[in-house]
């Protein structure tokens, strides 16, 4: 038999009766080729489409570009879909209803992100309520980046999909791994918040004094408050000396 | 006398003034007026002067630091607008000043179009409305802790598990 059969560690009496018969072995490589072109071919799209991406996304499964000639029909139940597109900003309250979609959809099953911003949160990324990437909560396949993409990319993005199924179809490893909780200090603010100690008091005297200048702090006493900010910083500092 | 908040017309300026006794601000905005008296200047507007339409209704929170330049401690303001189809005026606006903690008396009873926006407000800002039937969150999920408007919010607060 062709197979080198030594370093095999597991037996299953199906596995068994292939190596077995001459020819059969050859027979199923070519099955799984079949197999994974009937999936690369009808990648069924379920579209999360949350923002300014979805609207690009539109145009990809409309008639200029056409998405439907790759057999990716876009779908409104994730139970009929293979792919699930996502397209635009997730906010931390809707992460928790793509996830629920996502563990709905059946096996096997892939994810597209498209755009920045479900990318990576992009310039939401530190926001309170936005999720910096989706791929802190579901594997993620193909990244199309842009801000949006335009459809064409969306549909490159569509075929090295297609060219990931087929290689790992031909036993290639694919596996997909979420990506490691995003670091600490990507998400501190650049500008240190009101009473804030590392807050230079510098900082304070050039947005007060750009907001007297836009007229709205008429009779504030600008060097006054200043100096009892000054004054209660160091009142707490004492505090904080005396305990 | 001419108040802060000129979008308001002279109808409703003296009306603000002479039976509400408004007073401008220090940092700006509508006129201010007692919070008790509010439901009742909101009838007033209301029934006696066409202001049908709630415009909107927009907190800001001054956090301790900037108490010198508000003199009245940690506060929330809240400005109030209402729109008019038949006086063909912009608005009728003016402002209350609550300490962080205190109720606002709610407009639902008068305009039914204050029910979400005041449950926004809540919900962001974390000012309560007195007598409002649902105030619950409006914007962010409904396990969310703390109000992100506020200005003592720390920015990195974490958000179990996405975030």
């Amino acid at each position: 038999m062709a197979v080198d059969e030594s370093y095999r560690t597991y037996s299953h009496p199906v596995y068994d009766f292939m190596m077995k018969v001459p020819g059969l072995d050859v027979m199923t490589t070519t099955v799984d080729k079949i197999l994974s072109y009937g999936s690369e071919a009808s990648l069924w799209i379920f579209p999360v489409a949350t923002s300014c991406c979805g609207i690009e996304f539109m145009a990809l499964a409309a008639s200029r570009v056409d998405a439907d000639r790759m057999g990716a029909i876009v779908r409104g139940s994730p139970r009929h879909s293979d792919v699930m597109i996502v397209a635009g900003t997730i906010t931390v309250k809707m992460a928790p209803r793509v996830k629920k979609l996502w563990d709905q959809m059946p096996e096997p099953k892939w994810a597209i992100a498209v755009g920045s911003c479900a990318i990576s949160g992009d310039f939401y990324r530190d926001i309170y309520s936005v999720v910096p990437g989706i791929d802190t909560f579901i594997p993620v396949d193909v990244y199309v980046p842009g801000c949006p993409p335009n459809p064409e990319a969306m549909m490159h993005g569509l075929l090295r999909l297609q060219e990931k199924i087929r290689a790992s179809a031909s036993g290639r490893d694919l596996n997909r791994e979420a990506r490691p909780e995003p670091i600490q200090h990507q998400r501190l603010p650049r500008l240190p918040i009101l009473g804030d100690p590392s807050r230079p008091s510098d900082l304070d005297r050039q947005q007060v004094a750009s907001a007297a200048s836009l007229g709205w702090w008429d009779e504030l006493n600008l060097d006054k408050a200043l100096e009892l900010a000054a004054s209660e910083s160091a009142n707490e500092s004492d505090d904080e000396q005396k305990t | 006398m001419k108040l802060l908040g000129a979008e308001n017309s002279p109808e409703v300026q003296q009306l603000l003034i002479e039976q509400f006794s408004a007073t401008a601000t220090t940092i700006g905005g509508p006129p201010e007026i007692a919070v008790d008296r509010h439901v009742e200047l909101a009838k007033i507007l209301r029934d006696e002067h066409q202001y049908r339409i709630f415009g909107f209704v927009v907190a800001v929170h001054y956090p301790t630091r900037v108490k010198e330049a508000t003199e009245a401690g940690e506060v929330i303001r809240v400005s109030y607008g209402l729109r008019s189809v038949g006086k063909g005026t912009r608005l009728a606006s003016w402002q209350l000043c609550v300490p962080v903690g205190q109720s606002v008396p709610t407009l639902v009873y008068l305009f039914a179009g204050a029910d979400w926006q005041e449950r926004e407000q809540y919900d962001l800002v974390g000012v309560r409305f007195d007598g409002h039937p649902d105030l619950r969150r409006l914007m962010l999920s409904e396990d969310w802790q703390g109000h992100p408007l506020r200005k003592d919010y720390a920015i990195d607060t974490k958000v179990h598990p996405w975030r």
